[in-house]
């Protein structure tokens, strides 16, 4: 039987996006937040059941600087937010004031208008345009006090954080209601003072989720709404060769970086010159090769290959009879080996 | 390092897509719809499929499966999570809770939380009279004082327009025009005297204070040109509700800032959150309170009617207030009243 894998070392896998330069594994291992949770049972049952565990008591002094928030749900898994900076929030803060003053300048040019026809049509157009800025000063409060609550209670994001991707959460992943709305807005007037939310970005700048104080205050973080990929497994191509196969070990293993690198490598593959990718194979596939003695000519073939190989030891079970979709990139399955 | 799983992951993905693919279609359902929105058979599935998905990705973490789908479970997750966990007894939307079902919503909290914050109501209470009484005092003895505090070219107009009392009354136009001044601005003072509560309360009571002297100031330089009773008069209609509102979220800002000095047994942002999640229902409640206010400031207040009839009304308004915020949401004796 073999060992089970302790389930935290994947999450430190990098995200397909992420700009890692080099696929080669770093000397020092990654620290993810799951491996900071309480390790003991009793302490995971007095905490409350979805604190957050990247809380600041348990973070070890060198934990990478990250924009990320992990949060242990209470079937005990950990998933991940990327939290917003400053520039994004901007964004989104200036595109709701342009909604807002924007609908402020239709409004008053309405009763502009409105006013100016009633008074030349039927007299007492001033009576009137006292009606409207009446209702303008209304609408001018609205849009400094209400605006925002309204739209986060209800779709959990402004017209400006829609645009720009954003969405406001809790800190423990849930979406956010009006006591939180109404707290986390109404202390903007405290973020915006001396002047230009100068308050508001230190606090930011300060705490580690990005928080304002009207954040701190409702225990709130805005996120990054992120679009799942499709997930499209590699596939090995061409099919191996049997000579390849000749010298390939019946087992690799490859611990979760190595794992994680190549896999990386893999799918950046199209993007990479081909000197680049070559050059990048290089850096890695000795120690890998050597360890299994296994070398072919080409360095990428042989990373694909002893990659492949790893990934499906084992693994045999009822596949679709089906080949796989068309080459995208070039580890497959080569499941009759694995066998 | 070995597999933990026998299955691939093509196998894996093909034999429970389906699943993914409806958790994810109902928790987009539920978020633009809410509970409401979905069949009842499709709200079960909801609870059973996310824990599914959980183990789905905490398979595919230890197996070891390729980035992109442990990305997409991992948001999955988070989706599922944030549709379950995030479900309200009495739903999202405003009215739940500002009516709430029972005596959940603002309706009770906001005096309820009051009562809790006695302590803190009277000491803004008493931030905001001391020096709205010393100032008309001094200002009485003294008018060119009032001059230091609010700008003389206000004060002048201000008086003349008191002195010549309200029998010409004030047209229905000029009342809306008024009463949309007295939303922007007096609500946006009562909301800026809460919120700069967080610096240790000092902005909630320099906001007191200052307000107070510069509302004494005006009573005092009014009485002395002889309108005294005019602007009585004028204030006693919305005096109870707007004063009164300022004072109680001045007060919110206080117990916010209290909150931070001394803290307690919490940690000084447990202790922040959790006042301030408390006191919330405060502020809003006076936010009412102050619109209220402005449409009978607006309306009434500045109208022709006798004066001793705004006395009446303003008095009685008063009683209807302190009655409001000191018996409204007290539990039921036996009758099954909400815990707090």
């Amino acid at each position: 039987m073999e060992p089970i894998a302790p389930r935290v070392e994947m999450a430190g896998a990098p995200r397909t996006a992420a700009p890692i330069a080099a696929p080669i594994a770093t000397a020092e291992p990654r620290r993810d937040a799951a491996s900071r949770a309480p390790a003991d049972a009793d302490a995971l049952l007095d905490a409350p059941i979805d604190t957050p565990i990247d809380a600041p008591i348990d973070a070890p002094i060198d934990a990478p600087i990250d924009t990320i928030l992990a949060i242990e749900t209470p079937e005990h898994v950990v998933f991940e937010h990327r939290l917003a900076g400053p520039a994004r929030r901007l964004l989104a803060y200036v595109v709701d004031l342009f909604v807002c003053y924007g609908a402020l300048a239709v409004l008053a040019g309405l009763v502009l208008l409105a006013a100016f026809a009633v008074g030349t049509q039927l007299g007492g157009g001033e009576a009137f345009a006292k009606l409207g800025v009446g209702l303008l000063l209304v609408a001018l409060f609205a849009v400094q006090w209400v605006y925002f609550v309204i739209f986060e209670t209800l779709r959990g994001r402004t017209p400006g954080k829609l645009v720009a991707g954003l969405r406001v959460v809790t800190i423990t992943g849930r979406p956010i209601g009006l006591a939180e709305a109404a707290l986390r807005n109404l202390l903007r007037a405290a973020d915006a003072l001396p002047t230009g939310y100068l308050l508001g970005f230190v606090a930011m700048a300060l705490s580690p989720r990005f928080q304002r104080l009207g954040d701190l205050v409702a225990g709130t973080v805005v996120i990054v709404v992120e679009r799942p990929e499709v997930p499209r497994p590699l596939l090995l191509w061409p099919p191996p060769a049997p000579w390849e196969l000749d010298a390939l070990p019946a087992r690799v293993a490859l611990d979760a970086e190595e794992r994680a690198a190549l896999e990386l490598f893999f799918r950046r593959r199209g993007t990479l010159g081909e000197g680049r990718e070559r050059e990048l194979a290089e850096m890695i596939v000795g120690p890998i090769a050597a360890r299994y003695g296994y070398r072919l000519p080409d360095s990428v073939r042989t990373l694909a290959l002893l990659y492949d190989r790893a990934l499906h030891t084992g693994r045999a079970d009822a596949l679709p009879a089906a080949p796989p979709a068309p080459p995208a990139s070039p580890a497959s399955p080569a499941r009759g080996a694995a066998t | 390092m070995s597999n933990v799983s026998r299955v691939a992951e093509p196998a894996f993905v093909a034999r429970r897509r389906a699943d993914w693919d409806d958790l994810e279609r109902l928790a987009r359902e539920l978020r633009e719809r809410g509970p409401k929105g979905l069949a009842g058979a499709e709200l079960a599935r909801l609870g059973p499929l996310h824990r599914d998905v959980c183990g789905d990705l905490a398979h595919a973490q230890s197996a070891r499966y390729s980035a992109p789908l442990v990305d997409r479970l991992r948001l999955l997750t988070a989706d599922g999570h944030a549709a379950l966990y995030g479900l309200r007894p009495r739903g999202r939307g405003l009215r739940g809770a500002l009516l709430g079902s029972g005596s959940g919503g603002l309706v009770h909290a906001f005096p309820r939380a009051v009562r809790r914050h006695a302590g803190a109501m009277a000491l803004a209470a008493a931030l905001f009279f001391v020096p709205l009484v010393v100032g008309a005092l001094v200002v009485l003895r003294d008018p060119t004082f009032a001059f230091r505090i609010v700008p003389e070219s206000m004060l002048k107009p201000l008086a003349e327009h008191y002195a010549q009392g309200f029998s010409g009354g004030r047209s229905a136009d000029e009342g809306a025009l008024m009463a949309g001044f007295y939303v922007n601005n007096n609500v946006g003072i009562a909301l800026r005297c809460f919120a700069l509560g967080i610096f240790g309360g000092l902005g909630s009571a320099f906001y007191l204070v200052f307000n107070g002297l510069a509302i004494g100031a005006i009573f005092g330089y009014v009485a002395s040109v002889g309108a005294g009773d005019n602007i009585a008069t004028f204030v006693v209609g919305h005096g109870s509700l707007e004063l009164g509102a300022i004072v109680l979220s001045g007060g919110a800002g206080l117990a916010l800032g209290w909150s931070i000095v001394a803290p307690g047994a919490r940690t000084r942002l447990a202790s922040l959150q959790a006042v301030g999640r408390d006191v919330v229902a405060i502020v809003g409640g006076a936010s009412v309170m102050l619109v209220m206010a402005a449409a009978i400031e607006g309306f009434w207040s500045g109208s022709s009617i006798g004066a001793l009839t705004k006395r009446v009304v303003g008095g009685g308004l008063f009683l209807l207030v302190l009655a409001y915020l000191a018996l409204v949401g007290r539990e039921g004796r036996g009758a099954g009243g909400d815990s707090k």
